[in-house]
C-alpha cells in the first residue's frame, strides 16, 4: 500500500491519466485527475511493478461532475523501450461529446485554408476560444506519447503546443501535426515532441506517427 | 484586413504631415500577361503618386496598391478598360489608421500611478515589477524598505522588500517567489502579497499582528535574468543565466545550488542540464546573496520558498531519506496550512517531505535553510496539475495567490506563537 502521496504513486496515476486521455479525450473532452484515492504497488518477480490505482477524474468541460475510474499501471523489468500496460475502467458516464464533436468536425472541414496555429497557450495562459479544442486534441495526443514513454522514473505533463498545421485528407479523418512541448517533471526539462494525429467524431483520435524532435536546444 | 506593422508606419508618418483620407488600398491578382502589363504600367505612371504595398511579383500573385484619392478615378478607369478585376482592401486608408492609433495608445504599457491601479491579475514584465515595489515603498515609508541584497550575474538588482513595524533585528519570516523564472505565477503572487500584508497592517487584520513582533522578508523576482529571458527569448527558461566555462550551455539550477547535500543524487553535473547544479555551492549570485542575508542576520524563524506547479507543500529534506527530526510537527503544520488554502476554493494539495513526494534532489534551498537551523522551512508548488502548467491563465493569479496566502498565515502564526 502506497500513500497517494507518494511520488511513485503520482507518477503511475500520471501514465494512467495518459492512458485515458488518449483513449477517451478529444476536442470536446478534456480529462483531469482530480484526486488519487488509493494506491498500491506490487513487485512481481521477472515481469515488473505493478501500480493499482483509484482515481477520481474530472472533465474540464464539465466540472462539477466527478467520475471514479480503477486502474493498473505494468511497468516492465528493466526495459526502456517497452511502454508500460495500462488498464483503465472508468465507472459511471462521461458527459457526451457528440455535438461538440460534430461542430468541431464540421467547422474544420469547411476551412478553405489548412489551419495552423502555434503557442497554445499563449506566455500568459491565454487559448482563444475557437483554438480550445485543438489544445484539448493535443492533449489526448500528448496522453499516448506520454504512456508510451514513461517509465517510474518519469512524470510528463503537457507544456505547451509550440505548433499546430492541418493537413488535408482525400478520406473522412482530420490530421493535425504537432510540435509539442512536454515537461518531464523529474529532469525538468522541456521536451519538444513532434506528433501526428488522426481524428474522426467516431473514430476518435489516432496517433499513427510521433518522434522526439532532434537537436534540443 | 488589418496590417499593422505598416500601418504603424503609416501613424508615425500621419503624426507629422501626411494625411491618408480618402485613400484606398486595391487588391489585383493577374491571371494572364495580358494583366500582369497593365499592373505594370500603372508602377510607371510617377505623377499618381502609387504606393505598392505588394508589388507585382508574377501571375497568380497578389498586387495590393495604395491608391491616393486623387489618382482612385483614374486608375480604376485603367483597370477596368482593360478587364482587369480589383478589390478594394481598405476603403479608407485614413481610417484604419486612426484606429490603430487609439488602440494603440489605450493598450500601450503605460506605468500605473499606485499601487491601486496596478493590475494584479495580469503578468508583468521586470521593469514593472521593479516599479511596483518602489511605489509601494513610497506610499508605506513606515512599513516597507526596499533592500539590495546583491546584484545577479547580469548585473540586476537583487531586492528584497522588508516589512517591519520596528524593532531592531526582530525574529522574521522570509518568502521569496520566482526562482525558477518560467514559473510566473509565483512573481505575480509575490506582488500580491506584498499589496496584502501593506493592506492588513492598514487595516489592522491579518498579519498586522503578526508584524507587532516579527518582521517579513519577499523577494519577489529572486531570479531576475532568467525572468527576462522568459520575457524575451524562452518563456520555458528555468535556471539562471550564469556561463561557467568549459561549456556552450548556461544556467544553473538554483534550487540545486545551496549547500544541502550539494552535487549528490538528485542533481545533475551537466551544465546542459536543467537541473545542474553549477561548479560548486552558492556558486550563483542569486543563491550566494540569500546565504548571505540570512546568516548575517541571524534570526530567521520561518523560510517560505515558492515553485510551481503541481499543488504541494513540502518540507525537508529532498536529498536523503532520513527524516527531518521535526517531520512530526512540519507534517502537522502542513496539514493546517493545505486545509486553509483549501477552504477557499476547494483547490486540493497533498503535502509531505521532498523527498518522498516529488523526488530526490540536492542543493535545495529549503534543505539549506533547515540545517542552518530555521524549523519551519516550507517549499510551496503553486497551481496547477498540468493542464496549463507553467502557462497558468493569468485569471487564476488571483485565486492562486489569495489561497495560498491563507496556507502562509498559518505557517507565519504557527512559527510566531512557537518561538524557539
Amino acid at each position: 500500500e502506497l500513500p497517494p502521496s507518494h511520488f511513485a504513486a503520482a507518477r503511475a496515476a500520471a501514465v494512467a491519466m495518459g492512458y485515458l486521455r488518449y483513449r477517451r479525450g478529444g476536442p470536446g473532452r478534456g480529462l483531469e485527475l482530480r484526486a488519487l484515492r488509493r494506491a498500491r504497488r506490487q513487485d512481481i518477480d521477472d515481469a515488473g511493478h505493478k501500480y493499482y490505482l483509484e482515481l477520481e477524474l474530472e472533465d474540464v468541460l464539465d466540472k462539477g461532475r466527478t467520475v471514479n475510474c480503477t486502474a493498473e499501471v505494468l511497468y516492465h523489468l528493466g526495459s526502456k523501450s517497452t511502454a508500460p500496460d495500462v488498464q483503465a475502467t472508468v465507472q459511471g458516464e462521461l458527459r457526451s461529446t457528440e455535438e461538440a464533436d460534430k461542430e468541431f468536425y464540421n467547422r474544420i472541414r469547411s476551412l478553405e485554408k489548412e489551419l495552423v496555429a502555434e503557442n497554445i497557450p499563449d506566455s500568459h495562459g491565454n487559448v482563444p476560444l475557437e483554438l480550445e479544442p485543438l489544445h484539448l486534441l493535443a492533449w489526448a495526443a500528448s496522453g499516448y506519447v506520454i504512456w508510451q514513454n514513461s517509465t517510474e522514473n518519469t512524470k510528463f505533463h503537457l507544456a505547451q503546443v509550440k505548433h499546430v498545421k492541418q493537413a488535408k485528407r482525400s478520406d473522412e479523418d482530420l490530421q493535425f501535426d504537432y510540435v509539442l512541448l512536454l515537461h518531464e517533471m523529474v529532469s525538468q526539462e522541456v521536451v519538444p515532441w513532434e506528433v501526428t494525429v488522426l481524428w474522426h467524431p467516431r473514430r476518435g483520435a489516432r496517433v499513427p506517427r510521433d518522434r522526439r524532435q532532434p537537436g534540443h536546444a | 484586413m488589418r496590417l499593422p506593422v505598416l500601418l504603424a508606419a503609416l501613424v508615425a508618418v500621419a503624426t507629422c504631415t501626411e494625411t491618408f483620407v480618402g485613400h484606398q488600398v486595391l487588391r489585383v491578382v493577374p491571371k494572364s500577361d495580358e494583366e500582369l502589363q497593365k499592373v505594370q504600367e500603372l508602377q510607371a505612371l510617377e505623377h499618381l503618386q502609387l504606393d505598392f504595398w505588394l508589388a507585382p511579383r508574377g501571375l497568380g500573385s497578389p498586387v495590393d496598391i495604395r491608391v491616393p484619392f486623387p489618382s482612385l478615378q483614374p486608375v480604376k478607369a485603367h483597370l477596368e478598360a482593360s478587364g482587369v478585376s480589383y478589390s478594394i482592401m481598405i476603403e479608407d486608408v485614413q481610417a484604419l489608421v486612426d484606429e490603430e492609433q487609439t488602440e494603440m495608445l489605450r493598450s500601450s504599457r503605460r506605468l500605473p500611478l499606485d499601487t491601486n491601479t496596478f493590475n494584479y491579475e495580469a503578468y508583468h514584465t521586470l521593469d514593472e515589477i521593479y516599479n511596483f515595489m518602489d511605489m509601494l515603498v513610497a506610499e508605506n515609508p513606515n512599513l516597507v524598505s526596499k533592500l539590495e541584497i546583491g546584484r545577479s550575474t547580469e548585473n540586476r538588482p537583487l531586492y528584497v522588500l522588508k516589512f517591519s513595524t520596528g524593532g531592531t533585528n526582530r525574529p522574521a519570516i522570509w518568502i521569496d517567489t520566482g526562482i525558477h523564472s518560467r514559473e510566473w505565477v509565483t512573481q505575480a503572487s509575490g506582488v500580491w502579497f506584498a499589496r496584502k500584508i501593506v493592506q492588513d497592517h492598514a487595516n489592522n487584520e491579518g498579519v498586522a499582528s503578526i508584524l507587532e513582533t516579527m518582521d517579513i522578508f519577499l523577494e519577489i523576482v529572486t531570479n531576475p535574468d532568467g525572468f527576462a529571458f522568459t520575457h524575451t527569448k524562452n518563456r520555458m527558461w528555468r535556471k539562471t543565466r550564469s556561463k561557467h566555462s568549459g561549456s556552450i550551455c548556461v544556467g544553473v539550477d538554483p534550487n540545486r545550488n545551496w549547500d544541502a547535500g550539494f552535487g549528490e543524487a538528485g542533481a545533475s553535473g551537466n551544465p546542459c542540464s536543467e537541473t545542474y547544479h553549477g561548479p560548486y555551492a552558492n556558486s550563483e549570485p542569486e543563491v550566494k546573496s540569500i546565504v548571505d542575508f540570512v546568516k548575517s542576520h541571524g534570526n530567521i524563524k520561518a523560510f517560505v520558498s515558492i515553485h510551481s506547479y503541481s499543488q504541494l507543500l513540502l518540507y525537508p529534506y529532498g536529498y536523503t531519506n532520513t527524516p527531518a527530526p521535526d517531520q512530526q510537527e512540519l507534517h502537522e503544520l502542513s496539514a493546517k496550512a493545505v486545509a486553509a488554502l483549501s477552504s477557499l476554493y476547494g483547490t486540493k494539495y497533498t503535502y509531505g517531505s521532498i523527498i518522498t513526494t516529488i523526488y530526490r534532489a540536492s542543493g535545495g534551498t529549503i534543505d539549506w535553510t533547515y540545517n542552518q537551523g530555521i524549523k519551519y522551512s516550507f517549499t510551496f508548488e503553486l497551481r496547477d496539475t498540468g493542464r496549463y502548467g507553467f502557462l497558468l491563465p493569468a485569471n487564476q493569479i488571483l485565486p492562486t495567490a489569495e489561497e495560498t496566502w491563507l496556507g502562509l498565515k498559518v505557517i507565519m502564526e504557527h512559527a510566531r506563537a512557537n518561538m524557539y
